[in-house]
């Protein structure tokens, strides 16, 4: 126990001191935080300007119904509209003509837009909307609305029913989804699919960066041969078990730190989100302690099944190159799990996920990805951790029998055929 | 071979060697009386390959044993089984009067051929991990290191990384990690190669040390000449057999004075003598000879007078350890 404590312990802490890990443990959560908040402070400035547009009405008589139309307030209640004038041309000679000044004063900047009503508009044809900076296309939701509005209102008009106020007719009507979940309803905007996201992928990122780590660690100690001085003070099984932890000590302490800091950006982050993005109504994002701990549970038992397999592999080959060609496999079932994610992420419960996520090498993706979906029922989560601990015995014996052998073996990396001899040795 | 061709100049040194109390060794439960390793009948298989066979020896304590062979005669294989790095498939192995074992693992100091410590890792550091690998407290293991250091003149480099040591100061430091904990039984695997003969003689003088403090040393190496100067007994393997073992001495004394080592200049003409000469290994400046069986050496000393060589070294004496080594293997792949 003493010498598997002390292999646990360099290991760990060899890893720790070093710039990489330093960097990548605080710089992550830095970048993120900054890649998130960046373009909300950008667009939040941009989306703080009332928007000035003028209407060149080629149809006639729909220009005062626009502008009526266009009665969206900023955050910060000013207009998001404010039409400076109204242009009805009788023919195509004058409608030239307006279009060319109008164009004039948006490339001067008095205007910041234009919008082009056409003549056939009843008849379905487009109006376009003339401006300078593509920033204004968010814009273009709100007037589609209010053309479409003026024009029902004319044809209503021509049906020979009149409207008085338009604006009131058409208000719409918003739809908002909103989660039940144990803790109350919560209102949905999307925050739960980024969760899911944002939990898979530092589950996607740890298990591989991990992986490969304790890959590289295992061939590091063959190639500078020191493997062999150790196997002469301690078992090889130690010395794998050892490396096993003392990688995951690692890994798990990145991850703790990671969706601690991400967790804390998701809960209190909306409030800096808040603070720059004038446009307020932060979506505040929930990860609930339950999604918190499955992760990490998932993370560690997902993490010794496949750090296990990439061991073996880094005990199989004797230089960087093979061992490019070993740790395919593993890295492909890695990504493979995550590729299910748009198919989880419409039908979390179908039977076909709850197959999928039960699947060891899927469970640790998958799993954290149900949970933040929607959380499955306790006998799936229940069964799909006594599946990986079984299999993770398994390959976790299998492993250390190809990592006793092959610490010990140079030169060609061995067939599948040499490979099951190995399982034979003694 | 010749025999100065190893040689380690005088070098003050200064006792680093923890003070052990007489009796240390029994303390351990280790007797002194017994052979210090012992195969029986031991043979390891992989797959085809019968990389020991049926090979029994023992080594005596207190010794220096050379465990001689060509390349891939089994060697490493024995060494990893005395280390218990690989079970044997038949026979039996006593390492210091118990079953190869964890425990025994403690009992053992390796110095593997191929050379190896973590790169990236601070020279103090790495020996204080291994160190408490076998069974040091981390504070004795760090007493330890410090004191070591400062013997091999390492000490400036103790919290350098080890990838920042020439290759002889990181077999310096590798020796160390081998006998910080004074082990019972120390294997050195080609000790001496890479170090300058100041280094050569230091590490040589603390493995005389340890062995007359009680360590038994197995030597493994193909340099004959420093077999011939340190070992005490040899067992010399090929195929995974065992085809000659004993004491060095009384093996040499069964081969006879049957060798001339002859310096001259002039013509070597009196050497052409089918009749007197089986073979002649020439050096440069000097020459061995192989007398045939009831060869007369004077009559090879006439001839060369006759012919007009100037003799300045002529000399019977018995078979280098070389042509021992070359005679017996050759003979069992004829």
């Amino acid at each position: 126990m003493r010498k598997l404590w002390l292999v646990v312990k360099r290991e760990y802490l060899t890893r720790v001191r070093t710039k990489g890990f330093i960097i990548t443990t605080i710089a992550l959560p830095l970048l993120t935080m900054g890649v998130l908040l960046l373009p909300l402070f950008i667009v939040g400035r941009q989306a703080d300007e009332t928007v000035k547009i003028a209407i060149l009405d080629e149809a006639g008589g729909l220009a005062a119904v626009i502008a009526q139309s266009l009665e969206r307030k900023l955050p910060s209640g000013k207009p998001a509209f404010q039409v400076t004038r109204t242009v009805e041309t009788p023919g195509p000679a004058e409608n030239e003509k307006a279009r060319q000044e109008l164009r004039a004063e948006v490339s001067r900047g008095e205007l910041d837009a234009f919008l082009v009503v056409p003549k056939d508009v009843l008849a379905g044809k487009a109006a376009t909307l003339h401006t300078r900076s593509l920033g204004e296309i968010g814009l273009a939701a709100s007037l589609r609305r209010a053309v479409g509005n003026a024009a029902i209102a004319r044809r209503l008009k021509d049906q020979g029913i009149r409207i008085e106020n338009p604006g009131d007719l058409f208000r719409a009507v918003e739809v908002t989804t909103v989660k039940v979940t144990k803790e109350g309803d919560v209102e949905e905007k999307g925050q739960t699919f980024a969760v899911a996201m944002g939990m898979a992928l530092v589950l996607y990122t740890t298990l591989l960066v991990y992986g490969l780590a304790t890959l590289r660690s295992v061939l590091e100690e063959k190639t500078t041969r020191i493997v062999e001085v150790l196997v002469s003070s301690l078992r090889p099984f130690q010395l794998l078990a050892g490396k096993l932890l003392g990688v995951a000590a690692v890994g798990f302490t990145q991850y703790v730190i990671w969706t601690v800091s991400g967790g804390l950006l998701a809960t209190y982050g909306a409030g800096v989100v808040a603070a720059f993005s004038p446009q307020g109504s932060p979506e505040k994002i929930h990860i609930p302690i339950s999604l918190l701990v499955s992760s990490v549970i998932y993370y560690v038992a997902g993490y010794f099944l496949f750090a296990s397999l990439y061991a073996a592999a880094g005990a199989m080959v004797s230089s960087d190159e093979e061992a490019q060609q070993v740790q395919m496999p593993m890295t492909l079932v890695v990504v493979l799990s995550f590729l299910f994610f748009p198919f989880i992420m419409r039908n979390p419960n179908s039977t076909t996920s709850v197959v999928l996520s039960l699947v060891p090498f899927f469970s640790p993706i998958l799993m954290t990805m149900r949970i933040a979906l929607q959380m499955p029922p306790f006998w799936q989560i229940a069964l799909s951790l006594a599946l990986m601990l079984v299999t993770t015995i398994g390959i976790v014996y299998l492993s250390a029998k190809i990592y006793r052998v092959g610490i010990l073996m140079y030169g060609k990396r061995p067939s599948v055929v040499e490979l099951l001899r190995w399982l034979r040795y003694t | 071979m010749l025999e100065n061709a190893l040689t380690f100049p005088a070098v003050d040194v200064r006792t680093a060697l923890p003070a052990r109390k007489p009796g240390w060794l029994h303390d351990q439960g280790i007797g002194t009386h017994m052979d210090a390793v012992v195969l029986e009948k031991v043979t390891k298989r992989f797959d085809s390959l019968t990389a020991v066979d049926g090979l029994s020896l023992s080594i005596r304590p207190g010794a220096v044993f050379g465990l001689l062979g060509p390349n891939g005669a089994g060697k490493t294989t024995t060494l990893r089984m005395i280390m218990r790095v690989l079970v044997p498939d038949e026979g039996s192995i006593l390492v210091l009067g118990q079953p190869a074992s964890d425990r025994t693992q403690d009992l053992i100091g390796y110095l593997p051929e191929e050379r190896g410590l973590y790169p990236r890792m601070k020279v103090r550091e790495v020996l204080v991990f291994l160190a408490a690998l076998k069974g040091l407290s981390e504070r004795e293991s760090t007493r330890r290191v410090g004191q070591w250091l400062e013997r091999l003149v390492l000490a400036a480099w103790a919290e350098k990384k080890i990838i920042d040591l020439s290759k002889g100061m990181q077999q310096k430091a590798q020796f160390i990690a081998a006998i910080i904990h004074t082990p019972p039984l120390l294997i050195l695997d080609e000790p001496f190669t890479g170090l300058d003969p100041v280094n050569a003689a230091l590490v040589k003088d603390i493995m005389l040390e340890l062995r007359d403090q009680g360590s038994t040393i197995i030597l493994s190496t193909h340099r004959m000449e420093q077999v011939e100067v340190m070992c005490d007994s040899i067992c010399l393997i090929n195929k995974g057999r065992s085809i000659l073992a004993g004491d060095l001495r009384s093996i040499k004394q069964s081969y006879g004075k049957n060798t001339l080592r002859i310096e001259y200049s002039g013509q070597g003409d009196f050497l052409e003598q089918p009749a007197l000469v089986e073979s002649v290994n020439r050096f440069g400046a000097a020459v061995e000879v192989k007398l045939r069986p009831g060869a007369d050496p004077q009559e090879i000393l006439r001839a060369a007078v006759s012919q007009g060589a100037r003799i300045s070294r002529f000399e019977l004496i018995e078979p280098p350890l070389n042509d021992i080594f070359i005679e017996k293997v050759s003979e069992v792949h004829a």
